[in-house]
């Protein structure tokens, strides 16, 4: 079997985390997507997932969790050289500036989406980090072309040439 | 590694044994080695056990090491083969054929650097308007001039950037999204037949022909394939219009286009400009097409448009490549073994026409699975013997098959798979294999068709 990248979603609100899955189904062909209430089952589900050789290219994480919180999760991850390259995004409605700022500086926080968000928006912002995620990752990004940034991807086919005529 | 990978492995490794455990009658020791590297370099390229272009420096390595004068065995006593000095195999690194694509690549390289093709594209894109059939000709047409002087592949990936909008904005359910689609691939695919250096296979039979004596002009190549290269476009147009007829009768094409002028860019246009025109007037002032091709290394290096970043980005693995398979048919033809494989067969029955048959249809079936380069560099060291059997006749013959070779090599386009530009086309989603796989054979088989009547109606009129 294949090894894959995995979008993570970590939220506690079972409503608002199929909301979010189900917003991102068109990507779930290529990158299946894994769902946790709490940091600490995430990062169970990460561990077991990069043992088995798969990576981790994003997670959008709420901000409020029961247990430890999702920034702390970010930085953890951050420090982690196993997920210190997958994109990170908070996604919540009440995250402190003192909390924002730290996740910004400590976890390379990526981007923050405001609940409630706009499917487009979170469409959007997916494509771009998995983009983002396979085209520095991966050594045949054109295996993702069709869920993600097809001109990026095919202008750095062009530039980098990652593909030969032969 | 996979169960393929494994399985070219074994077979490669049994196909370099067997002639060292078998004694062939009529064949001479180094033409048995020779038949060692030729077994294993078709069954690596042909699994790709290791990268294609490894094996092809695998080649040049075994014919140092077994068939050169500084090589690990004395022929001195051995009769049937005049040992080649080393420089023979490695010096195919700087045949002039090489030189020349390294011309094409340094010019290549520097018009991505400086947008010089998009842009480009965009300019020449603009007359074609906004009907949906003839916008997809615009494309094809473009595709194929570019592809004709860059890379295939990259021009290729450029111009999937240029379609995506173009089909995002369309309705889904229209066919003629997945005519467009194709129509890139296959555009490049054709448009590479155009000039020497349009994709390596040509450069193959080239330099395999050179070897024979016979020298090849840039222009005397482009009035042998151009005018097969329009035609086929043509066709290709029209089968993917009738195929994946346009729902809509127009669309929006976003042209907004602004060639960079800072002094490098202009230096690249000038340059660009005046190597092409050099290529294309060989015949006028004689100065050979690899020596021109020095013109955009030199002046590009020198002014700096074009950095010591940019030529470590050059893409060296396509050289080794096609050096390797020179030095496949230099090996094959001075141990004799290319005359012994092809003896076994009653050619002269055969007429030159359906030689020509043989070649083409094998080259089209090869190339549809294996890499064009490889296709080619299979076949032609077993090809041009064919005209000491008798079979085909004199220069005339071996330029035929030359051309009939690297033209079918190029004519393969029935899968992802079969060259890279599909692989790329495939990947955006659009389309699904079984599309390609339609209009590819009917392209292919028409293609075919076209170049063995050019062979019969064409070629000997002008050559």
């Amino acid at each position: 079997m294949k090894n894959k990248i995995y979008i993570f979603v970590v939220e506690d609100e079972p409503e608002v985390l199929d909301a979010i899955v189900r917003d991102l189904e068109e990507f779930e062909n290529i990158f299946p997507i894994e769902m946790a209430d709490s940091a600490e089952e995430c990062r169970e589900l990460i561990d077991a997932l990069i043992n088995a050789g798969n990576e981790i290219g994003l997670i959008l994480c709420d901000q409020v969790l029961p247990g430890q919180n999702g920034v702390d999760l970010l930085v953890e991850m951050q420090n982690d050289p196993a997920t210190e390259h997958t994109r990170k995004v908070l996604i919540t409605g009440q995250a402190g500036l003192d909390e924002t700022v730290r996740a910004i500086n400590e976890a390379d926080l990526k981007h923050y989406i405001a609940k409630p968000w706009e499917k487009s928006d979170l469409v959007e912002t997916t494509r771009k980090f998995m983009t983002d995620y396979v085209l520095e990752r991966t050594e045949n990004p054109m295996e993702y072309m069709s869920v993600l940034d097809g001109q990026r991807i095919a202008d750095y086919i062009r530039k980098e040439k990652g593909l030969t005529d032969n | 590694m996979t169960k393929i990978k494994t399985t070219g492995l074994f077979l490669g490794i049994t196909g370099f044994c067997i002639p060292l455990l078998f004694n062939f009658p009529g064949l001479s020791l180094a033409g048995h080695l020779a038949m060692s590297i030729f077994l294993m370099a078709a069954v690596f390229w042909m699994f790709e056990t290791i990268p294609i272009y490894s094996t092809s420096i695998l080649v040049i390595f075994s014919q140092v090491l077994l068939l050169s004068t500084e090589g690990i065995i004395d022929y001195s006593g051995i009769a049937g083969y005049d040992p080649l000095p080393y420089t023979r195999f490695i010096g195919t690194l700087a045949n002039p054929i090489i030189i020349l694509f390294l011309g094409g690549f340094v010019l290549a390289d520097a018009s991505v650097k400086y947008d010089f093709d998009k842009n480009l594209t965009r300019i020449l894109l603009s007359p074609f308007g906004n009907r949906t059939s003839t916008i997809i000709l615009g494309l094809m047409a473009v595709t194929a001039a570019l592809s004709a002087f860059m890379s295939n592949t990259a021009t290729t990936a450029m111009m999937i950037t240029v379609i995506i909008p173009i089909i995002a904005k369309m309705d889904p359910a229209d066919p003629a999204r997945i005519g467009i689609a194709l129509s890139v691939p296959f555009a490049a695919n054709i448009g590479g037949i155009a000039t020497p250096i349009g994709t390596p296979p040509n450069a193959v039979v080239i330099a395999a022909l050179n070897q024979q004596g016979l020298t090849v002009a840039f222009g005397s190549w482009m009035l042998y394939a151009l005018p097969l290269a329009i035609v086929m476009l043509i066709v290709a147009w029209q089968v993917l219009l009738r195929l994946h007829p346009p729902a809509t009768e127009m669309v929006s094409l976003d042209l907004d286009s602004k060639l960079q002028t800072s002094p490098h860019a202009l230096l690249l246009y000038i340059t660009f400009g005046a190597t092409v025109l050099l290529w294309v007037t060989e015949g006028i002032h004689g100065i050979k097409s690899s020596i021109v091709a020095l013109l955009p290394v030199v002046v590009l290096t020198l002014s700096s448009a074009f950095s010591k970043q940019d030529i470590r980005k050059l893409p060296w693995e396509v050289l080794w490549l096609i050096a390797g398979g020179i030095a496949l048919g230099i090996s094959m033809e001075t141990t004799g073994l290319a005359s012994w494989l092809v003896g076994g067969i009653a050619w002269g029955s055969l007429s030159s026409l359906m030689v020509l048959v043989v070649f083409g249809a094998v080259a089209l079936i090869m190339s549809n699975f294996l890499s064009n380069t490889v296709t080619a560099s299979l076949l032609i060291p077993l090809a041009l013997t064919l005209v000491t059997s008798g079979a085909l006749e004199g220069v005339f013959g071996m330029l035929m098959v030359g051309l009939v070779i690297a033209l079918s090599a190029s004519f393969a386009m029935i899968l992802p798979i079969s060259t890279p530009p599909n692989a790329i086309a495939e990947s955006t989603g659009v389309l699904k294999t079984k599309h390609m796989l339609l209009s590819g054979s009917i392209i292919g088989i028409i293609g075919l068709t076209l170049i063995l009547l050019m062979s019969v109606f064409y070629w000997p009129n002008i050559i």
